[in-house]
């Protein structure tokens, strides 16, 4: 088989957004224990609030590392399964950054920005999945 | 009473509802119904009180600045209209961190918690939780103390604690407040303390009233040690009665205990004064109490009293001598004195007879003016000289022709000089009896007012003024002067009596004084050496040619 565009099914901006959504997610998790950690400082920050933030976010980061792994194998390999499967681990991370958007204790504006970020990031990813999932199936 | 409180209804008692929302919240509005100055925000004021402000006192009400949008009461004085009026604002303040609150899903976070409200159910948990002196929000990090005092170990008095007796404590009446009597005092180990307060009284109620009568002061016995068996009872040292007038009698034979009686309208016996001397060893025991009484009467029309109470220590086995310095004289307290009858100097041993303040007579002392200012009634008023208090007194002497000189003169050097006046003074507050150079003998001086210089008959002479010139001295460190009496001269001043046609009389004046001169040398000038510069050539400095 010749290698060209029309034969190759995996979607290079899907690929492109793995990598960099990998960069910003660390960042973004640092940024984020950090701002608890400031929050608790500054603020009354009582262990039976803090606690369910801080569980969210660390479900978050593990929730995150398979994601990206199986989105990333699904994606080189065009196998549909995968890719599925990362997209219901994508669904997970969006109801929990949703929750540090909207449910946590305190929401600093940078809160507010950083998950939008992510948010936007996700929402990309899933357009792309879906559009990868529907070119491989077909 | 347990009937009482289950009949009534458990209802729900809560905090008021905390105001948070910013146009309604009003720091400055404490009084009610009423117009509080400068304050912008208060409903009760009227625009004509607005234009008495010059400021508002409260200038913007706002919530938590740390969220990033909030509503904001902007309140302002516009001065510029006519008449003054209140500028009232709801703004939106922006808070343009990055790390600004967008949001909180937590309901007391930028709130003052309102606290638990007790209830039957939730009490005993909250008297655990709040109930020592001292709880903070981990309870579990405090550690408790858990070994507490041996019950059989007796405690000793210490500086300051109640002296206890049988029922409660040892009261000496104070003041609290205002000057009413209130026995709730204790009195306190080795604290010396001398209150005067008014008792409200009756004549009807004089025998039935417990503080009138000395029963109350020696009833319970004291604990010679705190929390121990063993009792010290008060015994009563002497009675001083004192009469309607005024005037005051020691009593013989004081052991006699003498109760408040009703005697054609009088009430007799009444307390007036008690004075306390409890005579302690130095482990903390109490070995001996007295009590010295002054009792009085009152009459119908007395509607209160004055008491006086005072209570003072003293170590067992010692026999105090109350000092007037340490070493150097301290302002205030009385010039030691006193005699000493073997004359001075003298190699062999001797001491002085009867110091100072342990005994009235030999004190050094001036005559104290009264308010009759008749000097032959004087009846030996007395003060003592105090150190550094210079003091005139006097008084004024009614000559007629039927006095004669000799007696007069005698009475007169007696009014002024006192039944025994001193030879020596001691120079150092804390002077003892056996150091003999530390007392300095008071020079007399005698000056003759003559009216006439040419009267030749020597016509007897009276003393019309008398006066002692103390001059003492800054010894001993800069930092610390002790003051040291150096010379102390007595100065008698007489005059002739002029002999008085028969029906005439005359007024003179008598005075008498003290002064305290300072005579410590003045600070001289000293100058630091100006530094030398020594210059040596070495040895071998031209050394080819030398």
């Amino acid at each position: 088989r010749i290698l060209n565009s029309s034969s190759q099914l995996s979607s290079l901006p899907l690929q492109i957004l793995f990598y960099v959504n990998g960069i910003y997610y660390i960042f973004y998790f640092l940024a984020t224990l950090a701002m608890i950690v400031y929050k608790s400082q500054v603020f009354s920050y009582p262990d039976e609030f803090l606690a369910p933030d801080l569980a969210v976010l660390f479900l978050m980061a593990m929730l995150e590392v398979p994601r990206l792994y199986l989105g990333c194998k699904g994606n080189l390999r065009e196998e549909e399964a995968a890719l599925g499967l990362s997209l219901g681990l994508t669904v997970g991370s969006v109801v929990l950054s949703v929750y540090l958007l909207a449910w946590q204790t305190y929401v600093l504006w940078a809160d507010v920005v950083l998950t939008a970020v992510l948010l936007c990031a996700y929402g990309l990813e899933s357009g792309l999945k879906v559009t990868a999932i529907a070119a491989f199936v077909s | 009473p347990a009937d009482t409180r289950g009949a009534a209804p458990a209802r729900a008692y809560s905090a008021p509802a905390p105001v948070t929302d910013v146009a309604r919240l009003c720091v400055c509005d404490l009084l009610v119904a009423q117009c509080d100055i400068s304050c912008c925000c208060d409903p009760d004021c009227s625009p004509e009180e607005f234009g008495l402000f010059t400021a508002c006192s409260v200038p913007v009400v706002t919530g938590d600045s740390h969220l990033c949008r909030q509503k904001a009461a902007v309140y302002s004085l516009d001065v510029e209209a006519n008449p003054p009026e209140r500028i009232f604002q709801l703004t939106d303040q922006v808070n343009p961190s990055i790390f600004c609150i967008h949001a909180t899903n937590y309901k007391q976070a930028l709130y003052l918690r309102s606290p638990e409200m007790p209830t039957p159910e939730n009490f005993d948990d909250l008297l655990n939780k709040f109930g020592s002196s001292a709880f903070n929000a981990e309870p579990e990090s405090w550690t408790v103390d858990t070994d507490p005092p041996e019950a059989n170990e007796t405690q000793r008095y210490e500086y300051g604690l109640p002296i206890q007796t049988e029922d409660a404590f040892l009261r000496l009446p104070s003041p609290v407040v205002s000057s009413w009597c209130s026995d709730a005092n204790p009195a306190g180990f080795l604290v010396n303390q001398a209150t005067e307060c008014i008792r409200s009284v009756s004549v009807e109620k004089c025998e039935s009233t417990r503080a009138l009568n000395m029963l109350f002061y020696i009833n319970s016995s004291i604990l010679a040690v705190s929390m121990f068996v063993f009792q010290v009872n008060i015994s009563v040292q002497s009675v001083v009665v004192q009469s309607l007038a005024g005037t005051r009698t020691l009593l013989k034979g004081a052991d006699v205990l003498r109760l408040p009686l009703i005697l054609d309208g009088l009430c007799l016996n009444v307390v007036l004064g008690v004075s306390y001397h409890i005579t302690y060893t130095d482990t903390g025991e109490i070995r001996e109490a007295a009590a010295a009484f002054v009792l009085g009467a009152i009459t119908k029309e007395t509607l209160s009293i004055q008491q006086s109470f005072q209570i003072s220590f003293t170590q067992a086995d010692t026999k105090p001598v109350p000092l007037s310095g340490n070493p150097g004289y301290v302002v205030g307290l009385p010039v030691r004195a006193g005699f000493n009858p073997q004359g001075y100097p003298f190699p062999a041993e001797f001491l002085f007879a009867a110091l100072a303040s342990s005994h009235k007579h030999s004190q050094l002392s001036i005559l104290q003016s009264t308010p009759t200012q008749d000097c032959l009634a004087a009846q030996g008023a007395r003060a003592p000289v105090l150190f550094g208090h210079n003091v005139v007194s006097g008084c004024k002497l009614r000559i007629t022709a039927a006095m004669k000189c000799q007696p007069l003169a005698q009475t007169l050097l007696d009014v002024l000089k006192g039944q025994s006046f001193p030879e020596y003074v001691a120079s150092f507050g804390n002077s003892q009896a056996q150091d003999v150079l530390d007392w300095v003998p008071i020079t007399h001086l005698h000056v003759s007012e003559q009216r006439i210089p040419n009267t030749l008959q020597s016509s007897c002479q009276i003393p019309v003024s008398f006066g002692i010139e103390v001059k003492w001295t800054k010894y001993g460190s800069l930092v610390n002067p002790q003051a040291r009496i150096v010379n102390v001269t007595a100065t008698l001043t007489t005059s002739t009596l002029k002999q008085l046609p028969s029906g005439r009389e005359r007024t003179i004046p008598i005075t008498s004084s003290v002064v305290f001169t300072d005579i410590s040398s003045p600070a001289e000038p000293g100058y630091k050496a100006w530094p030398t510069i020594s210059i040596k050539l070495p040895f071998d400095f031209f050394y080819p040619f030398v």
